[in-house]
This record gives structure tokens, C-alpha cells and sequence, in this order.
């Protein structure tokens, strides 16, 4: 049926030219135009049917988390008596507060300076002349084919020997150096016309006048794009993060969330709202910057 | 010269940062692994203090490690669902939406969303719908008579944990595919459409002869990038099953979805076996780069 409706789907947008070839000719009009509504009616089902599917656990989630501690498996779509007491409990109870606090700090210091970190070597490679300048960038570029898990233990190796374990700056820093990103935003910035910069050293800016003053500003959408997609990496961190961290008030949402459920398996609701507490700030900020964070996520991947 | 020279030291004063964090915990641990892969940890309380120089044995040792080769057979299973089951169910929602309708944003944002969320998170909600006896899908299954799953539920029961966890992740993902093959279909040119219709093409065929061929490199790449996943596949593994439930193969009790990158976790998390992991992150790096390889021979071809 979907597959119907997909072929339909081409129809509509490929023109009049093609649709006689659903109808029969010797319908009359007005039998073609209830067709084509009946194909539309087709087309949503299918697609609420899908979303539907798609977002049903975060529905199923939340549900849960409002249920009472009791009704934790009952069937109901919407709870008959709504509580609000798991995440309460989850969050002073639970320590959820802290581990959310936790998330907060360690997501955004890393978009921070992941960010800022990208955005200065990529107008170094977008605007600079400097010695194996080419080499330099194919080197960074051929990391993007390693793939992430390899690095869990050297990485972890390394922190340790620096003395880091447990820390903040354990969580953080080896995720600084972001490839993609800095990908991301050499391509914009090779953009902007250098005789803006030139005209503005001209004026005795000096180079750190000129990028804070005007690299920055007129690169804004890709840094707000790299500082999305870099808070939304730190926030769902979670092995590394659990690796690097044994103690209860280090620990990030994600983590608190394994300990929870390691230790108390029963407290389904207060399972679920700590779930909910990971999951709906993300789905906020998604809500709010779709745009950027699809265009962000797909864009070096359609480029190869 | 002077001026050359003050050049490169501007743009080298930009990269700094970027480049230190990069060699330090991107370059240095891919030599830094190969290292600790010739080496045994000798004393559990001082990991790194005590490290024995053991040659090749860590390599070795891997070649009659039952539970490591069947960690890579599992995550070809693992790859043989994810991998499929999440491009048909990209394309067909591409093809859903490859409309001009109203809300046709926002049904592509809601298929995108859980792209964005913790893998870790979102199975743990999935652990809820599986879940036996009061689980909302044994309950599903139930009104259809099938208590198959009643006991153990879907993620205990060995036949149905692996496509279980696959399933998960496949609803979580396809928005990510689905993007980038909307982007391809807006590509098309309506009149090869038009002229199929005139030459009396059905809508099948014309799927098959033009939309099919066109999106071939998308397919390629979230092939590719399928492999990938499978490797790396942990936090839906550690959420749902902890690499179980076992089976008897050969009279040893192996787990069903036992995947390398979880055995990986295992072996330098909880075994403690540094070096070995080590060892296990170097072979799960030399596949990454020949799927890499094939990939842009693949690539390559497809542009001749």
C-alpha cells in the first residue's frame, strides 16, 4: 500500500501531463477528482500511520512517567489520575537534579569550545596562506574514517595517565578537536569576501579583532548549526562518559539513568521520567532549530 | 620572508588549539592503541602502572576466541537487519513525502526527531514496549493470540532479540536516511517522469527504472555508513539486552546479540583487559577502512 501511494505521490508533482494513466479515460471528471482524493486520503493515513509508529516509544514514555507508581504496565494511552510525583521524586529524591545540572555544564562547555576551536582553525583554512596548508587538511579529513569506538581505549588510557578520571575535563576534552565541524565551517566562511577583512585590517584591526568582529557575525548560522549539533553529541555522550566517571556527583542524565536502572529495576514511572527528563530538552531544541540540525546532520553526508 | 613568515604564525596561532586537542586525542591514540595492543595488564589496581610486553599474544589469543568471532558473526546479523530494513523504511517515507502537501514539514520533522535522541535513552523506553507479560506488544500480540513472547518477552527470547533491537534502532535512524533521500528525489527532473508515462511505463516500473538508479548512491552510502553503525553498535546493546539472551551453539552459551562493539565494552570495561581490547579496536578498525576502500571504489565508478 505504501508503495502505491509513493507512486501516487510522484504523480501529483510530476505534472497533469501523467495522471491519466490512473484513471480510466471514460471515467467522467468529477469520478477522476474523488481518485485523486482518495490517493491524498491514502497518502496521509500512511504517513500519520507512520509517524504514528516513528514516535510512539516518546509517547509510551511520557505516558508512563505520568502514570502512579502502580499503574506502571496499565494500558492506558493517557493516565486517569496524571501525576507529576515521578519526576519529582526522580530529581530530589533520585539525584536527577545534579545529573541534569551535570549535562548541562559538560554539554555546553564542549559546544562552546568545540565550537570556538573549529571556528578559529576554519578561518585559518579558509582565509590563511600557511605552509603544508592542503596536506594539513586532508590529514584531519581522513580521521572522519575512524570510527569512534576504536578510541575508547586509548583515549580512556590517556585520560587516566593525565589524571583526569573524574572530572569534568575528562568528559570534555577529547571531543574538542571536531573535523566535521571544522569541514562545516571552512566551507562557509570561504564565503565571505576577503576584501572585507582587508579593508578592515586596513583599518588597524589586528587578526583577532577581525575574526571576532567580523568573521563571527556574519558566520553565525554555521556556528549556531556546530553548536547545536555539538550539545546534542555531549548530551547523549554516554559511554564515554560513563567510562570516565565513577562518582554519583559527576555523573551526567544518561549515566545517573544506567546506575537507576541497574539499582532499582522495579520503579518503572521513575525509570521513564528520568528517561523523559534526557530526552525532552533535546526534543525542544530540536522543535525550535529543525532546520539547522537536518541541514547540519545531512549536509556532509550528501557531499560524500 | 618576514612577512611569510609572520603569516604562517597568525594562521599556526588560529589552528593551535584545534590541532593540539586533535593530536593529542585523535592522532596520538591510533599509535598510542597499537602500543597497549602488545602489551597484558598485569595488576587490576594499577591499570596502567603495570603492563606486561606480550608481542602479538593479544592477536593471537583472538584467532581461538569463540566469543570474538561470534561477536563479528553477530554484528553481520545485526547489519544484515539494520541495514536493510532501515533503507526500505527511509525510502518509503521519502517517497510518502516526496509531495507537495500541507504539513508536509512537519511530518518531516517528526521522522527525523528520534535521529537526534540517545540511542542509550530510547531503548530503555523500548525495553518498556518489549517487556514480557504486560509489555504494550505482548499485550498487542496477545488480541492477536500469539503469547510466543508472553514469558519471555521480545528481548528474551533468543529468535526475537536481535530483529527486536534492530527494530528500535531502525525507527530511531531512518529519519536520517530519509532526508538525505528526499534531497535526491528533489533532483529528479519530473519530465524522465513524464516521458516514462508517455512510453506507458506503470508507476512500479518507473520506480524501478528512474527512482531506483538515481538514488544509488544514497543507497551506497547508508550502506556503508550501516557497516559502520554495526561495528560501533553499543548503547542499544547495553539498553536492551547486556548481549544476551544466550544460546547453546556447539555447548557453549553465547549471547544472541552479542555484538563486537558491546564485546569490546566488555572486554576493557568489565573484564579489564586493556590490552586485549586494544587489540579487538585495531581489527574493528582495519574492516572500517576496507569497507572505506570498497566504498570509494564503489563511488568512483559510479561517477565514470
Amino acid at each position: 500500500m505504501t508503495k502505491g501511494a509513493g507512486g501516487t505521490g510522484r504523480r501529483i508533482k510530476a505534472g497533469q501531463g501523467t495522471r491519466k494513466t490512473y484513471t480510466s479515460p471514460s471515467k467522467s471528471r468529477g469520478a477522476h477528482l474523488s481518485g485523486r482524493h482518495l490517493r491524498a486520503m491514502l497518502l496521509y493515513i500512511s504517513l500519520i500511520l507512520g509517524a504514528v509508529v516513528v514516535l510512539f516509544p516518546f509517547f509510551w514514555m511520557i505516558t508512563t512517567a505520568l502514570k502512579q507508581p502502580g499503574q506502571a504496565y496499565s494500558l492506558q494511552l493517557l493516565p486517569d489520575r496524571p501525576t507529576l510525583d515521578n519526576f519529582r521524586r526522580i530529581l530530589a529524591d533520585y539525584g536527577f537534579a545534579r545529573y541534569f545540572l551535570n549535562s548541562i555544564i559538560v554539554a555546553t562547555s564542549a559546544a562552546f569550545l568545540a565550537t570556538l576551536f573549529a571556528a578559529l582553525a576554519a578561518y585559518a583554512f579558509a582565509k590563511k596562506r600557511f605552509l603544508f596548508k592542503r596536506q594539513l587538511f586532508l590529514f584531519l579529513l581522513a580521521s572522519l574514517m575512524i570510527p569512534g569506538m576504536m578510541y575508547m581505549v586509548p583515549q580512556f588510557a590517556i585520560v587516566s595517565q593525565l589524571g583526569l578520571m573524574n572530572t569534568y575535563a575528562a568528559m570534555v576534552l577529547p571531543h574538542l578537536a571536531n573535523v566535521f565541524g571544522l569541514f562545516l565551517m571552512k566551507q562557509f566562511m570561504e564565503s565571505i569576501p576577503s576584501s572585507l577583512l582587508d579593508s578592515s585590517r586596513i583599518d588597524g584591526a589586528s587578526e583577532l579583532q577581525v575574526f571576532r568582529h567580523i568573521v563571527v557575525p556574519l558566520s553565525l548560522p554555521v556556528i549556531a548549526t556546530l553548536f547545536l549539533l555539538t550539545f546534542q553529541f555531549h548530551w547523549g555522550n554516554f559511554l564515554w562518559q560513563l567510562i570516565v566517571t565513577n562518582k554519583e556527583s559527576l555523573y551526567t542524565v544518561p549515566v545517573g539513568l544506567a546506575m537507576f536502572r541497574d539499582a532499582h529495576e522495579e520503579l518503572v514511572t521513575l525509570k521513564m521520567a528520568g528517561a523523559a527528563i534526557s530526552i525532552i530538552p533535546i526534543g525542544i531544541l530540536f522543535f525550535f532549530t529543525q532546520r539547522l540540525f537536518i541541514e547540519g546532520m545531512t549536509k556532509g553526508a550528501v557531499k560524500g | 620572508m618576514t612577512i611569510k613568515l609572520r603569516e604562517n604564525l597568525v594562521a599556526y596561532a588560529f589552528l593551535a588549539p584545534f590541532l593540539v586537542i586533535f593530536l593529542a586525542f585523535l592522532f596520538y591514540p591510533i599509535f598510542y592503541s597499537l602500543y597497549l595492543s602488545f602489551h597484558r595488564v598485569t595488576d587490576l589496581y594499577d591499570v596502567f602502572g603495570a603492563m606486561q610486553f606480550v608481542g602479538l599474544d593479544n592477536f593471537g589469543k583472538m584467532l581461538h576466541d569463540g566469543q570474538f568471532w561470534w561477536s563479528l558473526l553477530m554484528t553481520l546479523y545485526y547489519a544484515g537487519l539494520v541495514i536493510p530494513l532501515g533503507i526500505i523504511t527511509s525510502l518509503i517515507l521519502a517517497l510518502l513525502l516526496n509531495n507537495r502537501l500541507p504539513f508536509r514539514s512537519l511530518f518531516r520533522s517528526a521522522y527525523f526527531m528520534p535521529y537526534v535522541l540517545d540511542m542509550f535513552v530510547v531503548g530503555l523506553v523500548w525495553v518498556l514496549i518489549y517487556s514480557p507479560h504486560f509489555g504494550v506488544l505482548n499485550r498487542l500480540f496477545t488480541l492477536f493470540g500469539i503469547d510466543t513472547f508472553l514469558e519471555s518477552g521480545f528481548l528474551g527470547n533468543p529468535y526475537s532479540a536481535m530483529p527486536a533491537v534492530a527494530l528500535a534502532n531502525v525507527l530511531k535512524g531512518s529519519g536520517f536516511g530519509m532526508v538525505l533521500y528526499l534531497a535526491a528525489l528533489s533532483n529528479i527532473s519530473p519530465s524522465l517522469y513524464e516521458a516514462a508515462a508517455i512510453d506507458g511505463a506503470g508507476g512500479w516500473q518507473r520506480f524501478r527504472a528512474i527512482t531506483f538508479p538515481l538514488l544509488k548512491p544514497i543507497t551506497l552510502f547508508l550502506i556503508v555508513i550501516g557497516v559502520i553503525t554495526a561495528l560501533n553498535a553499543f548503547a542499544e546493546i547495553y539498553a536492551m539486552t547486556e548481549g544476551g539472551p544466550n544460546v547453546e551453539v556447539g555447548g557453549r552459551a553465547l549471547g544472541a546479540t552479542w555484538v563486537t562493539g558491546y564485546y569490546l565494552f566488555r572486554t576493557f570495561y568489565v573484564s579489564l583487559k586493556l590490552g586485549y581490547a586494544a587489540a579487538i579496536s585495531y581489527v574493528l578498525l582495519i574492516f572500517t577502512l576496507i569497507i572505506s576502500v570498497i566504498n570509494m571504489r564503489l563511488f568512483r565508478t559510479e561517477e565514470r
